[in-house]
């Protein structure tokens, strides 16, 4: 079977990526891989919206050569966003082979405080693991402790558990062994 | 959240359209998009949808001249606006023309989240409202199930057992022992209660009417169907389905049922696609179901569907211990409902009561109770209240000439039907002119 590829858009701490990875190794039970960099996206640059576009970025992401890997997640430090919406924390197509993942506003609390580096990391983790949990085609869950539900802010997804419902864990299993 | 609507996004530009669509593909929701009001209006009118995101600001048609069109012709159609920032003005005029709410282009995820909260509030409300509407005519008054009889106490036991599962029911009894009161009950204590309780005489209604009531149909299915119409099939979604008189149905009708059963899913009539159905089924029969497969009325297979678990309702004269009991409720119920301060029924007519053996069961019963509090002038009912209950004295004819046979014959039935002209010429089979023809003829008159 093959791995699941992680990969960072210019310069990311490295504990972020191997934070990432474990969390997918140990959820998913499945080989994850950190690879060489990508190069920043300055490309999806929006100096109207002074951010990055998520579409945009994923378009140049699926087009690369990843076939060694079963599906990638790229992590980058950009605010990204989608044209109907202020920002996402991640994006992924439904059943696609990439998927992304900002850094951006996971840093700090909704108050404005910085956020833990523990803290940090576990939200990193779960809108990885969320986003490729799309990857694998789960939609948005209604159950409430399902890290496939869907968070509308930092508040939402800090009350998310790191795990998938029952339901979504025979989904996911079953997406794993189509591969 | 209501994975079962349906949603058109409806915006000329293209990065728009495929934005919303992505969203809510990964929200499990079916889309579908529209580049223009036209575009928008041709998919309406061929499928149908429960929600439409419209954008204002489009060539040709714009969003506040198509809101006025979809309103107009699909007024159930939940339109929300979208519009950028600096149009606030027309988001206001729109919500003034019917939009449910509108969003400023760009918006945060967790708006789109509380815009579908609203929405799909709003649409249960709505589907909530034609359920009551439609049925408002049709609701009888709902009481307990009364019974303290061996019998009636097996059925509260089976009832809550029965309750807990999914299973479908098989209700089956004589007319009038509350067949409909017990799917109720069914339905009251199931985990299905806070959802629509749907009932359909399926043998009130020819096939064609039937289907369309059960399955919906869409805008010009057939003659006269000028707008989309979900079926009860739809709108009963998560609640109970009782199909009294389930032995009338076709076979055809037996053959779609059958296939929702195993499927779940349905499709209106004139369309295509398919919608997921959730309900559970009670039905009801007064008929030998079994009996009606040996004679090839009803299909086998179907009737092993809908029989999982049957419950035999008994007639009133097979619990008789239990009419002292409904004859004391009825006797309140009628007299707080026409305001007659009768409260007591004397020994005598509670033993003539007991006695008659009901072959309209509790409904003849209640029937009896009521017309004797509406007619009685004392406080307590009296064996003469209820005279109507006796056998009438039956004529037999002085001499045997046909002439006599027929006069006394009619007179019989005329007095039997209380002299209802269209009851005793549809005993007679003849029609009410004739009869009216042969009780001039023989000089009869009602007795006073």
């Amino acid at each position: 079977m093959k791995p699941i590829g992680v990969v960072s858009f210019g310069e990311i701490d490295g504990m972020v990526l191997k934070a990432i990875a474990a969390h997918i190794l140990g959820y998913l039970r499945i080989d994850t891989e950190i690879f060489s960099p990508l190069g920043y996206p300055g490309y999806a640059y929006d100096p109207r919206r002074l951010q990055y576009d998520a579409g945009a970025i994923l378009k140049a992401f699926e087009s690369l050569p990843v076939q060694n890997y079963a599906k990638v997640i790229g992590i980058l430090d950009a605010d990204l966003f989608v044209p109907i919406l202020t920002y996402v924390f991640g994006e992924a197509r439904q059943g696609g082979k990439c998927a992304v993942v900002s850094l951006h506003r996971l840093k700090n609390n909704p108050d404005g405080s910085k956020a833990s580096a523990p803290l940090f990391l576990e939200r990193a983790a779960k809108v990885a693991l969320h986003e490729l949990g799309h990857l694998f085609n789960l939609t948005h869950c209604e159950d409430e402790r399902c890290l496939m539900h869907f968070s509308g802010g930092i508040r939402d997804l800090d009350t998310l558990p790191p795990y998938f419902c029952r339901y979504c864990s025979v989904y996911l299993h079953d997406g794993l062994a189509l591969l | 959240m209501d994975k079962k609507i349906t949603i058109m996004i409806v915006d000329d530009e293209p990065i728009v359209r495929e934005s919303f669509l992505h969203w809510f593909e990964r929200l499990g929701y079916r889309v579908e998009t529209a580049a223009s009001g036209i575009e928008a209006l041709e998919k309406l009118k061929q499928f149908g949808f429960d929600l439409l995101f419209v954008d204002i600001k489009m060539p040709g048609m714009n969003g506040i001249e198509l809101l006025g069109k979809v309103k107009e012709e699909y007024p159930d159609t939940i339109v929300v606006i979208i519009t950028a920032y600096g149009s606030i003005d027309t988001a206001v005029e729109a919500m003034k023309k019917g939009a449910a709410d509108y969003l400023l282009k760009p918006f945060k995820p967790e708006q789109l989240s509380l815009v579908m909260e609203k929405v799909l509030n709003q649409k249960k409300l709505i589907t909530e409202y034609q359920y009551l509407k439609g049925r408002l005519d049709k609701i009888s008054r709902f009481e307990n199930i009364i019974g303290q009889s061996k019998a009636m106490q097996t059925i509260f036991s089976l009832i809550q057992e029965v309750a807990q599962s999914d299973s479908s029911v098989l209700i089956v009894g004589e007319t009038g022992t509350g067949k409909e009161l017990i799917a109720k009950a069914v339905h009251a204590k199931s985990r299905r209660a806070q959802h629509p309780f749907i009932a359909i005489n399926c043998g009130a209604l020819p096939d064609s009417l039937l289907e369309s009531e059960l399955f919906g149909y869409q805008k010009g299915a057939f003659t006269g169907a000028t707008h989309p119409r979900k079926g009860f099939l739809e709108i009963v979604s998560g609640g109970t389905l009782f199909l009294d008189e389930i032995g009338e149905t076709s076979p055809k009708m037996q053959v779609d049922l059958l296939r929702v059963l195993q499927e779940k899913k349905i499709t209106r009539l004139g369309d295509r696609s398919l919608i997921d159905v959730d309900f559970r089924l009670i039905s009801a029969t007064r008929r030998d179901l079994e009996e009606e497969i040996q004679k090839g009325n009803f299909r086998e297979d179907f009737f092993y569907r809908i029989h999982v678990i049957t419950i035999a309702v008994p007639g009133l004269r097979d619990r008789k211990d239990d009419i002292p009991l409904l004859v004391e409720h009825f006797v309140e119920k009628y007299s707080h409902e026409t305001t007659k301060k009768v409260d007591q029924v004397s020994r005598d007519a509670m033993a003539l009561l007991q006695d008659y053996d009901w072959p309209g069961n509790v409904r003849e019963l209640e029937n009896a109770i009521e017309r004797a509090v509406v007619l009685s002038k004392a406080r307590t009912l009296q064996k003469e209240d209820f005279s109507f209950l006796c056998s009438p004295v039956v004529r037999t004819a002085g001499s045997r000439s046909l002439r006599d046979m027929e006069k006394t014959h009619i007179e019989n039935v005329l007095d039997e039907c209380d002299w209802n002209i269209t009851r005793a010429a549809g005993i007679l089979k003849v029609n009410r002119v004739s009869l009216h023809k042969m009780i001039k003829r023989y000089g009869l008159q009602r007795p006073l």
